[in-house]
Parts: C-alpha cells; structure tokens; sequence
C-alpha cells in the first residue's frame, strides 16, 4: 500500500505543478478555464503605466476600451499589462528582447524618440496613409490633432512612430477665491476675470490673456501675498519649489520668453542663451527679490499648498483639476492659463506633450494592433477618456463635441484649457533623465542660492555662466547618445 | 570517490556563487570596456576610455560623488561604533528584558530601507528641513544609515562581548582597575576583531549607499548627497548605451574598496592578546 502513495503523491505533485506552470497563476486562465466563450483566435498584448491600484477610474476606463473595442472587433481579445512608470523603459527593453514583447504600447514622450532610434517600434506611415480615407471621427492622420500634439511623435527625417492619445500642457493655476478677494479692491485683478455679456465680472473665468507679461505677473503675484508681522508669508502669490520642480517650471518660462530647451535634432542645447538667462532671473527674483513665495520645502509640495489655499497661483498641468477636486473633497474654484510673455517673447506660451500609442517592430498582428490603436486615438476613444478620466483630448474634433462644451459649463476650470494646448512649444525630448541630471542640479542651485550668484560670491560667477556650464554638460549627453544612436544603426545595419 | 563526496556537497553552493558573483562581476568589467547597451546588444570596444572619461571628463561626477560616499561612510562608521558598542554593553548589562531589547535594538535591521527611508524622509521634514540644505543632508542620511545599522551591529559586538572571559574582569578589579581602564585595557583589546569585522562591513555597505538617496534626495540638494551607487544607477539605467560606463564606475568602486579595507586589515591585523 505504502509502496503506490509516494508515486500518487508524487503525480499528484508533477500535474499540480504542470498546472500552475500552465496558468502562470494568471486571472485569465481562471477565468478561460470556466468561460463559455469561444476563444478569439488574436490576443493583443497592450501595455499601459495607467494603473487601477492608484486610480479606480483607470480601471473603469481599460474595462469600457476593452467591452467597446472587442464588441467591435469579435476576433481580437485585448490583454492588458500593467507596468509601473518608474520601471517601464527596463521591463520593455527586456521584453523586446524576450519571448513575450507588447503588441501596443503607451510611450511616454520621455522615452518615445529613445525606442524609435533603438528600432524597436514599427514605423506608421504607411498605416497612417490608408488610414487617410477613413471617415473624420475614426480618422488618426496629422491634420485630426492639435499641431501642439503631433510633435513628440515622429523623427527628425519625418516618419511617425506614434499616435498622440493625450495631450498635456503646463499651465498657471490659479485660486480664484484668493483672486475675487483681492478684485474686491483692485482693478487690476478685477481685469484678470473675464465679463458676462451684460458688462458683469464672471468670477468663474479668468481671460486666457488675462496676465499680459512678465512685470504683469510680478505686481499681481506681489498684490496676492499677505504677510505676517514678523513678515513670514502667510498667503504666497506664487510658489516655486526648487528640488527638482524648480527646474521643470523653469522649461514654460523659457518658452514664455520666446527660448527653446534644445534644438529639433537633439544635438544642441539652447537654453543657457539669453531667453533661458532672463527666464531664471525672473524666477529668482520672484522668490528672492519680491518675496511672494512660501520659503523652498522639499517635503511640502506645490500642490499641497495651492490645495491648502495658501497659495494664489501655481504651475500644474492641464490634467490636474480634476486630482485637486477630488482632494479637496469638491473645491473647484481656480482657472487655468497659459505663461505671460517675457521680454523676448511674442504671446502667451507654455510647453507641451503628448504621450501615444505606438506598436512595437516586433507585433505578430500588425493590422490588430493599428485597428486598436486607430479606436482609441478616434473622437470616441477621445470621448470615453474625457468621460471617465476628465481627460482633455489631442484631436481638434474633439472640442467641438457637445460632451466638451457640457464639460466645460460644469468645471468651468477647463475652458482656457484648448487655447493653452494650442500655444505648446515642444516640450525637451532627447534623453531627458540624463539630461536632467546634469541640468537639474545647476536650476536647484541657482535658486538656492541666487542672491550669492547675483552679488558674484556664489559657486557659479554669474546666472549665465551656470547655465552655460549646465548647456555644456547637456551637449555632452547629446553628443554621446547621437554617438550611441550611429552605433545602433550601425548594428542594424549589419543584421 | 569517497574524496569527492564534500565537493559534491559544496557544488551546488559554489555553482551559483561562480555564475551569480564571478561570471556577472566578469561581464561587469567586460562592458567597462565596451560602448554597451545592454538590451540593444550592440557593443564596441573602448579600451579604458570608459575609465578615462570617468576620472578625467569634466562632466563626470565620480570625485563628487566619491568624496559624498567617502563622507557618508565615514560618518557612518563613527556613528556605529559609538552606537553599536554602547548599545551591546547596556543590553549585556541588563538583567532582565535582554532578548526584549535585543529585539527591539534588531528591528530596523530588517526594515526594508524604503519604508524606513519614506518615514525618515518626513521626519527629518518635520524636525527641521534637514534635507533642505546642503550642509545637513548628508548627515541626515548618515543619521538614518546609523539608526537602521546599530541594531544589527550591536548584535555582533554582543556576540564579541559574550566571549571575553568574566575572569580577566574579575582579576582586574581585584588588582584595582576601574570601569574605565577595564573598558579600555581588557574590553577593546578583546573585541578586537570584532571591532574589525563591523568596521569592515559598516564601510562596505556605507560605499553602497542608494535606497535612501534615492528616495529621499535624488543626488540633492546641489549634488551634495550625490553617492557613487547612485551616479553608478543613473548611467546604467536611465541613460541610453551607458552600461559600460556605468561597469566603469563600479570597478572603480570595487577597487577604491578593496584598497580601504586593505588597508584597515593591514593596520588592525588580528593579533594575540593577554595570552601568550
């Protein structure tokens, strides 16, 4: 008797493990195992940073993409991956090179022009061209998107590797309840509102010119802070935070300033000329010469003063209304605008972004994974992530929609938030953490530290020469990846 | 065959140590001499320029961030020893709740470093913005890197303390001696190689530094807690085709390392004491 249990136990043991080695422990083979459905004979790999353990609502979104798009498309089964953002370019990378590599993809603009020239995702123009006929909503060529959206998406000799799924803008936000308190007795924050047709000030809306330049923002940056007696400041007009943050609010005032980061190719580094020197001493003016910010806290966020309402004005995203709404448990009195020109600029400006979908060089079904991405960049892709994430869209269609302007009349917060888009410079795009972490450092210095650097007794001589030193240590990261990027196209070219 | 049986048993053991230790560690210096990317696969050979650019460029931060670890783990060193040491003396002293604060003493050790990092990232928010400033964050993560070590330490040097026979103290006291002089002349003497054994491995684990600068500061403020495994991460994970650079710089790690404790082996060589 004894003699047969150890060989059961042990081929009990050996088809348990088979099992589970089968299942990959997966939800989906649970699932298939009991599912009365008829497998779809394409699976679709699609991976994604927009995770539901942090947001329900993406959840709620991945569920309405999939139940639409496979109600439409009854042979492909969409199966979703989850990767945490600060862990996706490795677990790609590994992936591209491993057996199971996505179909599709959300790229963000960090990383997209880098997957491009490492050849690891398909080219588009030719989808892109028969995509030409189809009709305007489910259309995915260039003149459906926001020229501000369709930057980060193709290489310098022109061919698209992505189709913009959002778009996403810097932008000042500011507290209306501080700004309607301060009109009460002042005409010039009276005229930042905008006016009913009957001549009356609308409260709800600030004008998107509303800031006309830089010595603008400073007075009424000036006229928002509140003081105590012992001169700490109690209500701040405008906030910087100079860990890090500092350095990537210091991109929209370059761009305000008529500057650019870096040149289309990304081969130079451009802001330490004269636009990116006037654009940094005016932030350390603002902090240190007219005093209208809360001291530097590495801990205290922008966003949780301006959610505290000690701040008047901050820099955010066009995305960001709807996180404050929900922290605040419902407070949505503040308005968006874009950044006031400075000296060399030439209208109100701002940077911007558009993260896309792109399909990788190793995708076993092209046409599935392009039918999929041409659903969720149509007008009724754009439509369900306003819906269920408050998203704005990249397509131009997408504003004229009935479900926009209702979105619009209920947070009225939203309706600069087109006009902002619309002014986006392309936001720096070559090796961006590499080049942060030359640059970075040198901004949080010269914050920290800006009266010393302007009395020439700093670690810098002057503004202009840390920039200068951070420009040249920026091109060093550009000249190396060029160099890395001619090496890989050599390797190709070899296979 | 009777011969083979140890060797068959340490196989295993070794196996895993020559694939997972020496066979990275070889591939390690290979791409340090290699343009390498490690998911393109492309390689191209680059001598010791990888080396050059990272002791002679002027954009590279290994002096900088060599004299921030050299910094740290000094700080931390010092910091242990005057931790640890009285700590395991108290706890041996203790006649009651021993295991109690044994235990208690030992749990940061076995705290993972990012929740230990994320709580004292708001601590020291709390108490004073120490890692605002450029002059305190260094010392700030010291102070974490002391506090999360001494437990662990204090362990060891109790191991130590617990072999020092009762007879030399009883001698000495019978001869005169005071605490102190006991301390100084049987207790140090005695733990000798202990005390060697925690530097040894305080200043090995203080030279890799990462989670709490990674957490907490990110290099800042001003480059001033930027620590060598950190420029090591930077290059080898978030720049395009840097993994030989990168390989580069930990070399360079391994030997500043190796020539420290060299050194402090040399000059603490175990020696026989009181009984000869």
């Amino acid at each position: 008797m004894r003699s047969t249990r150890i060989p059961l136990a042990l081929l009990g043991l050996l088809v348990l493990v088979a099992v589970l080695l089968r299942a990959g422990l997966t939800r989906a083979f649970v699932d298939d195992l009991f599912s009365n459905e008829i497998p779809r004979p394409i699976q679709l790999r699609v991976w994604d940073w927009w995770s539901p353990a942090g947001n329900e609502e993406y959840g709620q979104y991945f569920d309405a993409i999939e139940k639409t798009f496979e109600a439409q498309n009854p042979d492909i089964d969409i199966v979703y991956q989850i990767v945490p953002f600060g862990n996706y370019v490795q677990k790609l990378s590994t992936a591209l090179v491993g057996s199971t590599p996505p179909d599709v993809f959300q790229s963000s603009v960090y990383w997209a022009e880098g997957f491009h020239q490492r050849g690891m995702l398909r080219p588009l123009d030719d989808l892109l061209a028969l995509n030409a006929a189809a009709p305007p909503p489910e259309r995915v060529t260039e003149e459906m998107f926001l020229p501000s959206a369709w930057q980060h998406n193709q290489a310098a000799d022109g061919t698209v590797f992505g189709v913009p799924q959002i778009i996403d803008a810097q932008c000042l936000l500011w507290n209306l309840d501080i700004l309607a308190e301060a009109a009460a007795a002042d005409e010039e924050i009276r005229a930042l509102f905008a006016r009913h047709e009957d001549g009356s000030i609308d409260y709800q809306h600030l004008r998107f010119d509303a800031v006309t330049d830089w010595e603008h923002f400073r007075r009424i940056t000036r006229k928002l802070t509140r003081r105590a007696a012992d001169g700490t400041v109690e209500q701040a007009g405008f906030v910087i935070n100079a860990y890090g943050g500092g350095a990537g609010m210091f991109s929209p005032w370059l761009a305000a300033n008529g500057g650019r980061y870096q040149d289309a190719a990304g081969t130079r580094a451009l802001f330490g000329e004269a636009a990116g020197i006037e654009a940094m001493r005016f932030m350390g003016r603002l902090y240190w010469q007219d005093k209208v910010c809360p001291p530097f806290r590495r801990q205290i966020s922008d966003s949780e003063l301006f959610q505290e309402r000690k701040v008047a004005c901050m820099v955010a995203g066009t995305w960001s209304g709807k996180d404050i709404i929900r922290n605040t448990l419902g407070w949505d009195h503040f308005a968006k605008t874009a950044f006031p020109p400075g000296p060399q600029g030439t209208g109100q400006k701002t940077v911007t972004w558009g993260n896309m979908l792109v399909v990788t060089r190793r995708c076993e079904n092209v046409e599935a994974a392009w039918r999929y991405i041409q659903f969720v960049c149509s007008l009724e892709g754009n439509m369900l992530r306003s819906k269920i994430l408050g998203y704005n869209g990249p397509r131009r269609d997408f504003y004229d929609t009935e479900q926009w302007q209702k979105a619009m009349a209920e947070r009225p917060y939203l309706s600069n938030v087109k006009q902002i888009c619309l002014v986006g410079d392309k936001l720096r795009h070559t090796e961006i953490i590499a080049v942060n972490h030359q640059v970075n450092p040198v901004i949080e210095t010269l914050l920290l530290r800006f009266p010393e650097i302007e009395a020439g007794t700093g670690p810098h001589a002057s503004v202009s020469a840390a920039l200068k030193e951070a420009e040249r240590n920026a091109n060093g990261v550009f000249r190396r990846y060029n160099e890395q990027v001619a090496r890989w196209l050599a390797a190709r070219e070899q296979n | 065959m009777h011969g083979l049986v140890p060797y068959l048993y340490i196989a295993p053991a070794f196996a895993v140590t020559i694939v997972f230790s020496f066979v990275s560690m070889g591939i390690s210096f290979w791409a340090s001499l290699h343009h390498y990317d490690a998911f393109a696969g492309a390689a191209e050979f680059a001598g010791l320029g990888n080396y050059r650019r990272a002791l002679f460029a002027d954009d590279s931060y290994f002096w900088l961030s060599l004299k921030n670890t050299a910094i740290y783990s000094a700080m931390s060193v010092v910091g242990v020893l005057l931790t640890a040491l009285p700590l395991a003396i108290l706890c041996q002293k203790a006649r009651r709740y021993q295991a109690l604060f044994r235990t208690l003493y030992f749990l940061p050790s076995i705290t993972p470093g990012v929740v230990l990092a994320l709580v004292f990232y708001h601590i020291f928010g709390v108490w004073g913005q120490l890692l605002d400033n450029a002059w305190t964050s260094l010392p700030a993560l010291a102070l974490l890197g002391v506090w999360s070590g001494a437990g662990y330490n204090m362990v060891i040097f109790l191991a130590g303390l617990t072999e020092i026979p009762r007879d030399f103290y009883e001698a000495a006291e019978i001869d005169g001696a005071g605490r102190w002089h006991q301390f100084r002349h049987i207790t140090i003497p005695l733990l000798r190689n202990t005390l060697v054994f925690v530097m040894v491995m305080t200043i090995i684990s203080s030279f890799q530094v990462f989670t709490s600068v990674y957490i907490m500061t990110q290099g800042g403020p001003e480059r001033s807690t930027e620590v060598i495994a950190y420029t090591i991460f930077i290059n080898a994970f978030a720049v395009a085709g840097q993994m030989g650079y990168a390989s580069a710089l930990a070399w360079l790690l391994f030997a500043v390392v190796f020539v420290f404790v060299f050194i402090q082996m040399r000059v603490f060589r175990s020696r026989r004491i009181y009984d000869e």
